[in-house]
């Protein structure tokens, strides 16, 4: 029998920082500015960099805590650490940030789509066929989904980055004053809210096992540092460009300011109109990488704990669900209102449950030294 | 096995069904393009001084049952043929429809009882409103239909005109142009032509000054005897149409702004008066700064043209454009001219008006004086006429032309 190629074992701390980047990039560039510039206002740019630093933080904490569990996820350590029913509580906690997520980034897709593109399709349909697509690619190996990932990072982001700066064209950069003074709580409260931007580093907890021997922590630290540095970067680029051509007020007032910026660019001498319909075209193919990647991650995180080999029929059996959860976020209100939940679940679980895992595991280390001596 | 493949087969074969994209398929032949469109007052022809025979007036043919509100509004669309007629024939690239209500979105509707095809707003150029709408009915509402519609797009352009809107999409360009491209295209070169206020008029800019609830400028459009010509504007305090400003006032504007890109100032010779000569402009570097002291708040406005000799009229012999002094002479009457142009500019809008038009001067307030900003925001309207404005003006002739 012919060996499964596709079934890695092992992957680059390069390889890593792509996934973390690509993950993280999804459905919320175009979804959640509105949101953040409302609570920020001008300081929305300094918002995105408070937000990057510390979710770098949270993401380096997960680092450390998965190095001193070599050839193991958070699946198989939390139990070790929280107990049985604390640890099974934590995995489902930690399934269910991606679960959410998804439903959302299906939902705002759906709504996005159908809205710009295909005016007379029923969202529903248009979350059925993606869902249909991203689960055909999560129930594939780790080495093929990553391979689209890498792929995606060079192909679609620089469609996505180049098509995006053509904004630049209608940009004044008097909107973006005044760069001081900001509502500094504001600012901070806004820091917290890009995690919804930022999500997905989470899984650093899962794929650590797979670089671990590659990299020593601190080397792995800088790179990922190098990760969110472009995150940090291409946010600020989406956040300051839209307050740079709509102004903090006008962006308040649209649903997705994103596409009405784009929208509004005339290239002077070409025939290329309605440059949205080219942004949607590289921005479906950057959700897909992150929602095929989540799917992966829920299915992989189901097996692990069922301690079963295979994560695809976990992927096939989360489908339904996952399709019935967007449906059930059936407005804005509802969907405003998971967001904010999945907010307040994402950094309760970076800032309070691995901090805490992290403890426990030190704790229960020097406790077991202690015994010995 | 087999089985469990046969079924995988069956499902993917029924979603094709489901994505194949076919729910969105509208045929190009199967739309109908609407190029322009007209907003009027649906009885606009038991307005006195209209001509009978041009006068609007609610037909019941055109219209629906319309059980609340009443007939308020006629909307006009301007489609284009596809069928191109007899080889020869002198015929036009457009027709209009027309119906009469009050949502716009129920009459683009109705009107489909009017028209074989969708009609189709992916390309319109171009909205006219008349100002008998715009003194009834704020410009937020009338737009509010255009702004929320996926067809829409951002640079659709947006006119105001005195006489009737339908008149100006009846109007065969005699360059035999479809007509809504014809009326967009006037003021595609705004920008070297400082009579019409073509910066930022759009129907994207004009929804986020409304958003803002900035002071709103729209370009005028006239027709008369075959003749349509833009110029001048359409003044708006927040939402409501206040008046139209000249062309002059719009080129004040510009000036002092720095929107323009390129301009003719025409003034009188020093030398020889009764004889004009113009300055084209090449380049500017205009600064209109906040400054505040204490309580007091002003502006200084510094403009620094760069350009070209472009006509003397007169008796050139004597004079010789490679003299430096005569030039600067020229320069310092040309600065002249542009001074008071802008502080005519600033007497329309900012004395008898009293409109700080597209909120420049609160923008700049507010992005550069912020503190100062948020204590005198609530009585911003009160305060911006009464604020001095200090204006420097420089001209630097660069160029003579290809003659001495």
């Amino acid at each position: 029998m012919m060996a499964n190629l596709e079934a890695k074992s092992y992957m680059t701390p390069w390889q890593l920082a792509i996934v973390v980047f690509v993950t993280c990039v999804g459905a919320q560039i175009l979804l959640s500015p509105r949101s953040l510039i409302a609570d920020a206002e001008h300081g929305a740019g300094i918002s995105v960099v408070i937000g990057g630093v510390l979710f770098y933080s949270a993401t380096c904490l997960m680092l450390v805590l998965a190095k001193k569990y070599p050839d193991e996820t958070i699946v198989e350590y939390a139990p070790r650490i929280f107990g049985k029913i604390g640890g099974t509580l934590v995995v489902i906690w930690f399934n269910m940030l991606f679960f959410l997520q998804v439903i959302q980034i299906f939902y705002g897709m759906g709504k996005i789509i159908t809205f710009y593109m295909f005016d007379r399709t029923p969202p529903e349909v248009v979350i059925l066929a993606l869902l249909a697509v991203c689960a055909y690619c999560a129930v594939q190996d780790w080495g093929t989904i990553m391979r689209i990932q890498q792929f995606m990072f060079f192909v679609a982001y620089s469609i996505l980055i180049l098509v995006w700066l053509t904004s630049i064209l209608n940009l004044q950069p008097e909107n973006l004053l005044p760069l001081w003074p900001v509502n500094i709580k504001a600012v901070v409260g806004g820091g917290l809210s890009t995690w919804n931007m930022y999500a997905g580093y989470e899984c650093v907890l899962l794929l650590m096992p797979l670089v671990y021997r590659q990299v020593s922590l601190g080397s792995l630290i800088k790179i990922m540092g190098a990760s969110f540095g472009c995150l940090i970067v291409l946010f600020l680029l989406v956040i300051v460009i839209i307050i740079g051509v709509l102004t903090v007020d006008g962006a308040k007032n649209l649903l997705y300011p994103a596409l009405i910026v784009i929208r509004s660019v005339e290239l002077p001498g070409t025939f290329i109109e309605r440059l949205e319909n080219y942004l949607l075209i590289a921005w479906i193919p950057v959700v897909f990488d992150t929602l095929a990647a989540m799917m992966f991650f829920m299915g992989e995180i189901c097996m692990r704990h069922w301690r079963q080999a295979d994560h695809r029929p976990w992927v096939l059996f989360l489908v339904p669900i996952i399709y019935v959860g967007s449906i059930l976020l059936d407005n804005q209100q509802v969907y405003e209102m998971a967001n904010k939940f999945t907010m307040w679940l994402g950094l309760a679980f970076s800032f309070i449950a691995v901090p805490l895992s992290l403890s426990l595991s030190w704790w229960q280390k020097r406790k077991a030294g202690t015994g010995c001596g | 096995m087999a089985k469990r493949k046969l079924i995988g087969c069956v499902a993917l074969l029924l979603l094709c069904f489901l994505v194949a994209g076919c729910w969105d398929r509208r045929e190009l032949q199967d739309r109908n393009f609407v190029l322009a469109v007209a907003i009027d007052m649906a009885d606009d022809g038991l307005k006195l001084g209209i001509d009978p025979k041009e006068a609007l007036k609610v037909r019941e043919e055109e219209t629906f049952v319309q059980p609340d509100g009443r007939k308020r509004y006629r909307l006009s669309l301007q489609l284009l043929k596809f069928s191109s007629g007899e080889a020869g024939k002198d015929e036009a690239k457009t027709y209009a429809i027309s119906n009469t209500g009050e949502s716009f979105f129920e009459m683009v509707r109705d009107m489909l009882g009017q028209s074989s095809k969708s009609l189709w707003f992916e390309h319109l150029q171009v909205i006219i409103i008349s100002e008998a709408v715009l003194r009834q009915t704020g410009l937020a509402e009338i737009v509010d239909f255009f702004k929320r519609d996926s067809e829409m797009r951002s640079r659709i352009k947006v006119y105001v005109t005195p006489g009737t809107a339908r008149s100006l999409i009846e109007y065969q360009p005699p360059s035999k142009e479809a007509g809504g491209m014809f009326l967009a295209d006037l003021i595609r070169l705004h920008s070297r032509n400082n009579h019409i206020a073509g910066a930022r008029t759009d129907l994207g800019y004009t929804v986020q000054y409304l958003d803002l609830r900035s002071n709103v400028l729209l370009p005028r459009i006239e027709i008369a005897d075959k003749v349509v010509k833009l110029g001048g504007s359409a003044v708006f305090k927040k939402d409501k149409f206040i008046g139209y400003v000249d062309g002059y006032a719009i080129a004040g504007l510009k000036f002092m702004y720095g929107t323009e890109e390129s301009a003719i100032v025409a003034t009188e010779c020093p030398d020889h008066p009764g004889h004009q000569m113009a300055f084209e402009l090449f380049r500017d570097d205009t600064k209109l700064i906040p400054h505040v002291e204490g309580d007091t708040i002003y502006f200084t406005v510094d403009i620094n043209m760069y350009g070209n000799l472009g006509e003397i009229q007169g008796d050139i012999s004597q004079d010789d454009t490679l003299d430096p002094q005569y030039i600067h002479r020229l320069e310092i009457a040309f600065a002249e001219e542009i001074k008071q142009n802008v502080l005519y500019a600033d007497r329309v809008f900012r004395k008898e008006m009293q409109v700080d038009t597209i909120s420049r001067f609160a923008g700049k307030l507010k992005a550069y004086e912020p503190e100062t900003w948020a204590k005198v925001q609530d009585q911003w309207d009160e305060i911006y006429p009464m604020i001095p404005i200090i204006i420097s003006v420089n001209v630097t002739i660069q160029k003579v032309g290809s003659h001495k």
